[in-house]
């Protein structure tokens, strides 16, 4: 009962590419969403569930996409070792950065977190040594789990998918827990968690950590699969994106969050055809969302459909 | 009237010493000391602004005081942040109500519960069979808070969806999940209707049985007069006077206190209002 949802999106998962074969929009573009979605689901734990925002998240993103380029092209470290490089670095940064960081409410969290991702970004364009610079890094290997070498976009997006629904199950398992509920009471009320004994500075830093973890990771994946990295994957506009996604399935609900990454990647790929029009367009569906879906597409549709539903049912 | 003996062997839970606290040049307390003995219903009275609320927040730890100690069943709170309080066993209610909006009425007493459990991030994430069983032990007691709250018909609405009066049960369900040894109770009749009150009596006198000391804020004098064991009266930030319901009724610097000393008054059937 609990996880119906999470099966639901596990079917659709695997359905897809058997009834789509070789689809462009299911390989390449189901990749791209599949990313997307452990982003947004990470960061719904820190934004829609903590009451946290983050305005920098991308910034964890590169640094799993960094730290697995940079360790094996040139330091020829195995992508799984990479991966873990990368997912302690983004981890220890993140737990430095919390204590500091989320003492501030509010305007001046997103300030600081603004700040920060643009720092990272800048270090990605001026480490030449280290990132390559604007250019970046290319000849990343493939990525090889035990012997297995994921060299097509199939095996990708079933690596992906598989990456996605654990992000998922991990995000909801921990939602509904002790710990989800401390987090929980931190947005619902500070002062109520203190008095209930939760130590707030220590769950929001736990958040921050875990929502860091699950970017670096899908970080490490992305780098592997591009097979080249450069700063404009993670800059402001990312970070930005990854917030909207949130924002525009519901906050504070993991399939939300899911959605809100799907419908954004399809977005952008969907307005491509618009060409010089299409952040215009972009713009006005998300204004047009905020407005009359407030609490996010996913959340005001099952709503909506709920009570449409009640409705017929009473008709009857 | 309150008939209630008073156990005087049994030896104060809480013990306040000289406490001060100041914001920007006004004595909000001015030495501020007590003694609640255990498993006693002690209430605070004084008029608005005579640091009852300020009294509250530096036994909660959200002020540090500016001098003074609290001693707690052998320990100094002063200093120690929030949640250690807490952990000592002392639980709140607010004013202003501090619910979790977003969040379930039976999902506000859970947290209620957080200290009695131990889940931690990885258990949580990965759901351990341990985990699952600890979860159903704090719904379990969550359940038993509800039930005591009358709250049990509501335990799946939002904490938002509830009519003022059942919020504030909500925060006393929550508090009395975390199984405390001190219940620190601001205003829980501010806002409440007649019946809503007499039942918020009655759940006091509940709780009492049950083994906890209560600290009571409140400014329904009957309520007040009817429930509680000793009485703190405090103006403009020191104690004016300490004593039994029917000494403090009596008393006629509380009645000068609350009135201005033009008129004779008896509290016990005072609107509180009026002060």
């Amino acid at each position: 009962m609990r996880l119906t949802g999470f099966y639901a999106l596990a079917l659709v998962a695997g359905l897809l590419p058997v009834l789509f074969p070789g689809n462009y929009f299911i390989t390449v573009v189901g990749i791209a969403a599949g990313l997307n979605v452990i982003l947004a689901v990470g960061l719904n734990l820190l934004i829609g569930y903590a009451g946290q925002i983050s305005l920098g998240h991308a910034a964890f993103f590169g640094m799993g996409a960094y730290a697995s380029a940079i360790l094996t092209t040139r330091y020829a470290f195995p992508p799984l070792l990479a991966l873990s490089a990368g997912l302690i670095s983004a981890g220890l940064m993140a737990w430095g950065l919390a204590r500091p960081i989320l003492r501030l409410h509010g305007h001046y969290l997103a300030m600081a977190t603004l700040g920060f991702g643009i720092i990272i970004h800048v270090i990605m364009v001026q480490a030449t040594g280290w990132t390559g610079g604007p250019d970046g890094l290319t000849g990343i290997p493939l990525l090889v789990l035990f012997g297995w070498a994921v060299d097509s976009d199939q095996r990708w997006y079933f690596v992906i998918m598989a990456t996605m629904l654990l992000a998922v199950w991990l995000a909801l398992n921990l939602v509904d827990s002790r710990i989800g509920r401390a987090l929980r009471a931190v947005r619902g009320s500070e002062f109520g968690a203190r008095m209930m004994g939760i130590d707030t500075a220590r769950a929001k830093t736990q958040v921050f950590v875990v929502s860091a973890l699950f970017a670096a990771f899908a970080g490490s994946l992305f780098a592997h699969q591009q097979g080249f990295v450069s700063p404009d994957s993670f800059n402001l506009s990312i970070s930005i994106d990854l917030v909207i996604m949130v924002v525009l399935g519901g906050m504070a609900s993991t399939f939300g969050a899911a959605f809100g990454a799907i419908a954004l990647t399809l977005l952008h790929e969907g307005l491509v055809v618009f060409e010089d029009y299409e952040m215009l367009i972009h713009g006005a569906l998300l204004m047009a969302v905020m407005i009359f879906l407030p609490q996010g597409l996913f959340v005001g549709l099952s709503q909506g459909a709920r009570r449409g539903w009640t409705l017929v049912c009473r008709r009857q | 009237m309150n008939t209630v003996p008073i156990p005087t062997s049994s030896r104060p839970l809480l013990a306040v010493e000289g406490l001060e606290q100041s914001f920007g040049g006004v004595m909000a307390l001015a030495g501020v000391s007590f003694q609640t003995p255990e498993s006693l219903i002690y209430a605070i009275i004084g008029p608005n602004g005579a640091g009852k609320t300020t009294l509250f927040n530096a036994l909660c730890g959200f002020y540090r005081p500016a001098a003074g100690s609290i001693r707690f069943n052998g320990h100094e709170l002063c200093g120690l942040p929030t949640h250690r309080i807490a952990a000592l066993g002392i639980a709140r209610t607010f004013q202003n109500l501090q619910l979790f909006f977003n969040m379930t009425v039976r999902e506000n007493v859970m947290v209620g519960c957080h200290l009695r459990a131990k889940t931690g991030l990885f258990g949580a994430a990965l759901r351990l069979p341990k985990v699952r069983r600890e979860e159903e032990q704090l719904r379990e007691w969550a359940g038993a808070a509800l039930e005591l709250c009358e709250l049990s018909d509501r335990a799946d609405q939002l904490a938002s969806a509830l009519p003022y009066g059942l919020m504030k049960r909500v925060e006393i369900a929550r508090a009395l999940a975390a199984k405390p040894r001190l219940l620190l109770l601001d205003e829980p009749a501010a806002g409440l209707n007649d019946t809503e009150t007499l039942a918020l009596r009655d759940l006091i006198s509940v709780i009492r049985a049950g083994g906890v000391t209560v600290l009571l804020v409140e400014h329904h004098m009957p309520l007040v007069m009817s429930v509680s064991d000793r009485l703190l009266v405090l103006d403009y930030g020191s104690v004016l006077t300490e004593g039994t319901p029917a000494e403090i009724q009596t008393d006629p610097r509380v009645v000068a206190a609350y009135l201005g000393g033009a008129v004779q008054y008896s509290l016990s059937n005072t609107d509180p209002y009026v002060a």
